[in-house]
């Protein structure tokens, strides 16, 4: 009976809903106890600086989720961005921030582009657009990691400086959740990628721009993967065409532990912060128990398996492709 | 009833669900050879009792009993395996797999050799499975290539591989089998039933009160979870069946005659020598303000794509289509949509709603930019808009949160309705609107359509019946073949009957 499951679904959608935040807190608190120096302010706002590189990609892809897609690029396009950076700070100056944020949503365009006007699985659009722009980012680079000089570091005092003792990316980090989330929750894109993600045939029916809304939210991954590679190359003070390698399975992971659905419809920024939040504490987890750094993308590739098998109801979706 | 013991029997069977009693000490008897109808209104109860019948749930209470025998159902397969097979509402054949792979489809095992399926042995027990339905069907053929009557009856050979299994105890429940056919096909199903009683027991789920009359030797009513009818067909007509089901009788004024309205003087919609590819050709028409207008016409006739055309979904290739005047083609339903035509589709749980989001999210859906300001949207205003609509058109939901997945079929058409009377649509396509609503649903529907058009929408009509599309309907286009082959004008009391129209459908 439709009243059973409804009531059923009703205490396990609470569940899932309340559970990452859960898990926040115990995993803080755990590692708390274990390391008191943890719960030091110091230590939380370092750890929310490292946090919002990852956000920020998290925060792209979320868009690209939401409406039942994925963005593959996004790693890619991050040490790219890193590269274009550090090769036209010196003469552009600030400008060199905007033409890499540029170019992500260009290619973010492109990807949308083959995606929606050529029908091709979102997947395999992403992952070309991510093989073209890490060969571009290494031509360009010509294969090396280019070191930023003091006079170009002077354009970056907005990532690496810091205002009443908070550092600036945090702020950066806080400005990008805003406009993430106003977009998301209070936009029609945002409505409307949530109802392609939850039920594109009654979307396209009911007179959405089912193409538009998607070729924007690529636009949108592609742009902030772009923004995460800037303040990266701030940060790190170089750019390299790898310079986010293995930033793709934690951001993936992030919006997913946060409780948005792999599949779509469901889902918001909020719980991506939570996501990325709870990746950060375990990567710190991970550091006090003396896990080995390359060994840590075994964890996050378990912690994505499990929580994709914890967000989704299964039962209703028999069959998985 | 006679001492004989039946092929299946459900005693005393109890099933709960947190708040809801859903089956009440039911108690059903079906013997050898014997077409057993069910009936009942969405929820009466009927859903949950086929689940149990084909081991989907377990009851609380209670016991099936196979030829006497005390029996469970672990699942479907089990179920199976004891003697219950199902043909389905909606078909569950694999269309890009062949009949003879579909029929054994799970059961190649006993065609298999050193983990070889040996193809010939295979196709020729298929073969001899779709004789006994005798539908003419090349077991090698892919099962995308069969008409959906033929699909039906493949579903129904499937089922009978029972027989190789079950012996002679074996029951077939139908959940509505005839809602995706034709009259003419629904004939052929029957026919095959009544054939095959030699050979098994039928359940007959539909809601379609004439048809069970039609097939069933007797009759089960279920009301709130509980069987409070038991009769022979020969005692029953639709009144009564009716009568049972919803504890009131079918008044004379079903279709809500009495409120059928003249239609106003102005064209809203108009095509001259519309054509689509093979789907139809020279269609010639005029929609007014006002005005339902019935499309009627067997599958195949031209009239579900000229739906679609209006829809947006398929763009005719030559001819006119003027809406308010201005020649148009439909090249995606945004464009439909911006000039003013709302589509209530048949897949209403597909295209119809977003199931996994709110009432008031899929009421607002067609028209966020009405109360967006500065790109932001005013959700003040919209849980305003979305609890007027839940309130005039009463529907039934907790609240405007709740997801639409968890709505009956009848207040999600209301949803789509509300979505599209909200978007100020002044052309309503209803492509088969009633479809797998109960009668109460479905009166309520009609009120819908009377009141919406008395106010000055004009509607274009398809539905399952006959009887629902002359009922509704101010005028009416009969199609075949692609083109239209009869009007007629169906003002209240001046109704053409059904078969004035079928000469004109086949």
């Amino acid at each position: 009976m439709p009243m059973n499951s409804s009531l059923k679904r009703l205490n396990i959608d609470r569940l899932r809903h309340w559970l990452p935040l859960a898990t926040l807190i115990i995993l803080v608190t755990v590692v708390g106890v274990m390391e008191p120096v943890f719960l030091q302010p110091s230590t939380l706002l370092q750890l929310a600086s490292d946090t919002a590189v990852l956000f920020i990609l998290a925060t792209g892809v979320t868009f690209v989720i939401m409406l039942g897609g994925i963005d593959l690029s996004l790693q890619s396009m991050a040490s790219f961005s890193s590269v274009i950076v550090a090769l036209t700070i010196a003469q552009l100056g600030y400008v060199s921030f905007g033409l890499a944020v540029g170019t992500g949503i260009l290619a973010g365009f492109l990807s949308g582009i083959a995606h929606v006007k050529l029908k091709i699985p979102s997947f395999i659009a992403t992952l070309a657009m991510g093989g073209v722009l890490f060969s571009a980012a290494l031509v360009a680079s010509k294969e090396r990691s280019i070191t930023l000089g003091d006079a170009e570091r002077s354009y970056q005092t907005w990532v690496t400086g810091s205002h009443f003792g908070i550092p600036n990316v945090i702020i950066v980090g806080l400005i990008v959740l805003i406009v993430a989330h106003v977009l998301q929750a209070h936009t029609r894109f945002g409505r409307y990628s949530a109802a392609i993600g939850a039920g594109e045939p009654a979307a396209y029916a009911s007179g959405v721009k089912v193409d538009r809304q998607k070729i924007f939210a690529y636009m949108l991954s592609a742009g902030f993967a772009a923004l995460a590679g800037v303040i990266l190359a701030g940060r790190l003070s170089s750019g390299s065409p790898t310079l986010a390698a293995e930033m793709l399975l934690p951001s993936i992971a992030a919006v997913v532990v946060g409780g948005t659905a792999i599949t779509g419809g469901v889902g918001s920024i909020w719980r991506t912060l939570v996501g990325s939040l709870i990746i950060s504490v375990v990567r710190i987890g991970m550091t006090f128990l003396s896990v080995n750094i390359f060994a840590q993308n075994i964890v996050f590739g378990s912690v994505l398996v499990l929580a994709v098998a914890v967000t989704i109801d299964r039962s209703k979706i028999p069959i998985v492709k | 009833m006679t001492a004989e013991i039946p092929t299946l029997s459900l005693v005393d069977v109890d099933k709960r669900f947190p708040g809801v009693h859903a089956l009440k000490r039911v108690s059903i008897n079906i013997m050898r050879g014997e077409v057993v109808g069910l009936i009942g209104e969405n929820g009466a109860g009927k859903s949950t009792l086929m689940k149990i019948l084909s081991g989907v749930y377990q009851p609380d209470a209670g016991e099936i009993r196979i030829a006497g025998q005390a029996a469970t159902f672990d699942d479907a397969a089990d179920a199976n395996r004891k003697g219950i097979g199902m043909v389905f509402q909606e078909q569950s054949l694999l269309t890009n797999m062949t009949v003879g792979e579909n029929i054994y489809l799970g059961n190649e095992a006993q065609f298999t050799r050193f983990g070889i399926v040996d193809w010939g042995r295979l196709y020729a027990a298929a073969e001899r499975q779709l004789a006994k339905v005798q539908v003419d069907v090349d077991p090698r053929a892919r099962a995308d290539t069969l008409s959906f009557a033929s699909r039906q009856m493949v579903e129904l050979a499937k089922a009978l591989t029972l027989e190789e299994h079950a012996g002679d105890h074996f029951v077939i429940l139908l959940d509505e089998p005839t809602s995706v056919l034709e009259r003419a096909e629904i004939d052929i199903l029957f026919e095959r039933v009544r054939a095959l009683k030699s050979r098994a027991s039928f359940i007959f789920v539909s809601h379609r009160l004439d048809e069970v009359l039609e097939l069933a030797d007797r009759i089960y009513v279920m009301k709130d979870g509980a069987v409070v009818a038991d009769l022979n067909s020969s005692e029953a007509d639709t009144t009564k069946l009716h009568h049972l089901m919803v504890g009131r009788s079918l008044q004379a004024e079903y279709y809500r005659e009495p409120l059928q309205r003249p239609y106003r003087e102005n064209v809203v919609l108009e095509t001259e020598n519309l054509s689509l590819g093979h789907a139809y050709k020279n269609v010639t028409f005029q929609l007014h303000a006002g005005e339902i207008l019935g499309i009627a016409g067997v599958i195949g006739s031209g009239r579900e794509e000229l739906t679609r055309t209006l829809a947006g979904f398929a763009p005719h290739d030559s001819g006119l289509l003027r809406i308010d005047g201005q020649s148009v083609r439909l090249t995606t339903p945004a464009k439909a949509v911006d000039l003013g035509l709302g589509y209530v589709p048949r897949e209403r749980r597909v295209e119809g709603l977003v199931l996994f989001l709110p009432v008031a999210a899929n009421i607002t859906l067609a028209d966020l930019a009405t109360f967006t300001r500065n790109g932001l949207i005013n959700s003040r205003e919209e849980r305003r808009i979305a609890e007027g609509w839940v309130e005039r058109l009463r529907i039934k939901t907790p609240t405007i949160n709740t997801l639409c997945l968890n709505l009956s079929g009848g207040n999600q058409q209301k949803v789509v309705l509300a979505k599209w009377l909200q978007a100020k649509a002044r052309i309503l396509i209803l492509d088969h609107p009633t479809r797998g609503l109960d009668v109460g649903a479905k009166e309520e529907v009609y009120d819908l359509a009377r009141a919406v058009t008395s106010e000055g929408l004009a509607v274009i009509l398809t539905s399952d019946t006959l009887e629902e599309t002359i009922g509704l309907s101010h005028r009416l286009l009969v199609m075949r073949d692609g083109e239209i082959t009869h009007r007629t004008d169906a003002a209240p009391g001046h109704k053409p009957s059904q078969i004035d129209l079928i000469g004109h459908m086949v």
